[in-house]
């Protein structure tokens, strides 16, 4: 009985212990990313998501423009450790337990993680992007046909960007900005579009390069009154970066700045060689990712973004007001 | 239940809690740990907010309710097509390998997977989360359940046909109280894989009209509302918990251990 008890008493202390392990191993390790750089040697740890939306980040990655920005200013070593991850929501989670030191996400978690306090502005506007409503039943023809219906609209996720500009595109029509959230269903861009292609579902709100695909099929047509509200010229994709970054090492910001703005040149000024370098990593044809990256915004300039982030929190999709649009973005931003 | 192994028990989830609020009172996990790993106290008014106040109006258990009964549905009809399926494969050789072949194929096959299958199929609406549900106990369950019918000795078979019995009737005199333990353990795998089944399938396909646990979940994700959203974690185990210790620790009391099949 007493070795029993005693037994028992040993295993609740290893237990303890190997958690207890665990948590300095994970501690330990986010301090090592932090302090083992050598002077002028840094890492940046970043993360994006997937897309043509994210092509100036993922030109810089490839082309290794932040690095090499870095060298020539600095004489240093900048390595950077890109992950590629499925949401902003996993980049703001990642970014607030400090293994991140930026990231390229949607306009409307950005918002969130600003005003949450997550300690990370906005240090770049990435990309606009064309985005739509879709619809397969030929008797809509207006965002006001869906109100009181049973009509479903599929969409990525509620609070979602797609979610906010539905609203805002009700809200900018006169409606209630939530007349139409019982009406949507939460699925992945590919799974939407398969459901509105099989009929399973009447409407898809969804962004490049699924509106592309779908704006040729000829059984489908677009409820403007979403891309009218918020086109492609507005900030719909942003980079950001943590405070942590901006105050502690400004060498490394200001080379993701460039890095950055870089990717966005080239886009701009030779979209052929861009496409050559994103098309590889997406699997499109060369052609069609060309076609596709002219159709998208890439500057560094934000459009909107506050107008997006009041509306977001006087229709309840943010629970802080973010007070003002420099509270969003870093100093060196311009736009609004 | 042993009053040691109650105390023992206790010990441990007030020791993981302790190290929770350690973790999270002293920001082990970053400079904003406390809004990733939130505090026991905001955790805690988490539950009850989300219970007073939900997401957008609507209570968290308005989802609790929506996934139960989608859960309650997809588990009598998986338990039911279990036992239906796996009798007949006990009554023909050719049922019994063309079923187990569609088992060895479809237990491994994850739901979320199919959803596009069956978005196509069954259109976009709550029977989708049902289908996934079933799926997720039908082969498990009928796994154990023919692995039970197979372990019956033949002796209690022959005895049953000497006594007149055959068929349906042989299945419920002699198969099912002869096989208790293994229709219990499949019963209890096919559960947990169903309570799963149908929150990965709610994060993935939230039904606004019809949300669930899982479409609450991801709506707290999105929002950076990490307390509410473990809460709902916590919901969760709790209703786990409850259908464990409440329902299936009672069948199993008063079947398998009154009947001296297990200790």
């Amino acid at each position: 009985m007493k070795y029993s008890k005693s037994k028992s008493i040993l295993s609740m202390l290893i237990i303890i212990l190997m958690m207890a392990a665990m948590t300095s191993c994970g501690k330990a390790s986010s301090a090592d990313t932090q302090s083992s750089s050598a002077p002028m040697d840094a890492t940046l740890n970043l993360a994006y998501q997937y897309g043509l939306s994210y092509a100036p980040a993922v030109i810089a990655q490839q082309q290794q423009y932040i690095e090499q920005i870095y060298h020539e200013k600095t004489g240093g070593t900048l390595t950077i450790n890109w992950s590629q991850m499925s949401s902003g929501a996993d980049i703001n989670t990642a970014i607030a337990s400090g293994e991140l030191d930026g990231g390229f996400m949607g306009a409307a978690p950005a918002i969130t993680g600003v005003t949450k306090g997550l300690g990370y502005k906005i240090f770049t506007n990435l990309s606009g992007q064309e985005h739509g409503l879709m619809t397969n039943d030929s008797s809509i023809t207006s965002i006001g046909d869906l109100i009181g219906s049973d009509k479903q609209i599929a969409l990525v996720n509620t609070g979602s960007i797609q979610h906010i500009l539905l609203a805002k595109a009700l809200y900018d029509n006169g409606y209630d900005a939530h007349a139409l959230d019982s009406n949507i269903v939460a699925m992945k861009h590919p799974d939407g579009k398969t459901a509105l292609e099989s009929g399973a579902v009447s409407c898809h709100l969804t962004s490049s390069p699924y509106i592309f695909v779908e704006k040729t099929n000829p059984d489908l047509h677009e409820l403007t009154e979403v891309s009218d509200s918020y086109t492609a010229a507005n900030t719909f994709i942003v980079g950001i970066a943590s405070e942590e970054l901006v105050n502690t090492n400004p060498e490394v910001y200001s080379a993701l700045c460039e890095g950055i703005q870089q990717g966005m040149d080239l886009i701009n000024s030779d979209v052929r060689t861009a496409a050559g370098i994103t098309a590889e990593l997406d699997g499109n044809d060369p052609e069609v990712e060309e076609e596709y990256l002219q159709k998208g915004v890439y500057t560094a300039e934000t459009s909107r973004l506050f107008e997006l982030a009041t509306f977001m929190y006087e229709n309840g999709f943010l629970d802080n007001d973010p007070l003002s649009y420099e509270n969003l973005v870093f100093p060196n931003v311009s736009g609004n | 239940m042993k009053k040691k192994d109650i105390i023992a028990k206790i010990l441990f989830v007030i020791t993981l809690l302790a190290i929770w609020e350690f973790v999270s009172k002293n920001h082990l996990l970053g400079p904003r740990s406390e809004l990733i790993f939130p505090s026991l106290e905001k955790i805690m008014q988490a539950f009850v907010s989300n219970f007073t106040k939900g997401y957008a109006g609507i209570s968290l258990w308005t989802y609790v309710i929506n996934s139960l009964k989608l859960l309650l549905k997809g588990l009598v009809i998986g338990i039911l097509g279990a036992f239906i399926l796996s009798g007949l494969a006990t009554l023909s050789h050719t049922l019994a390998s063309i079923f187990n072949l569609l088992i060895s194929v479809f237990d491994l096959l994850p739901g979320v997977a199919l959803l596009p299958v069956i978005i196509i199929v069954l259109g976009v609406n709550s029977d989708v989360i049902v289908f996934l549900v079933i799926h997720s106990v039908l082969w498990p369950m009928s796994r154990s359940i023919l692995d039970g019918f197979m372990a019956v000795p033949k002796i209690y078979v022959e005895a049953g046909n000497n006594i007149g019995l055959k068929n349906l009737s042989l299945i419920l005199g002699v198969y099912f109280p002869a096989s208790i333990s293994y229709l219990l353990s499949g019963l209890k795998v096919g559960w947990a894989r169903a309570w799963r089944g149908l929150i990965s399938a709610e994060m993935i396909f939230g039904i606004a009209s019809c949300p669930g646990i899982g479409l609450y979940i991801n709506q707290m994700r999105t929002n950076m509302n990490n307390a509410e959203m473990y809460a709902t974690l916590i919901v969760i185990i709790i209703i786990g918990v409850i259908v464990q210790y409440g329902v299936l620790a009672p069948i199993e009391k008063n079947t398998v251990k009154k009947w001296g099949m297990s200790s």
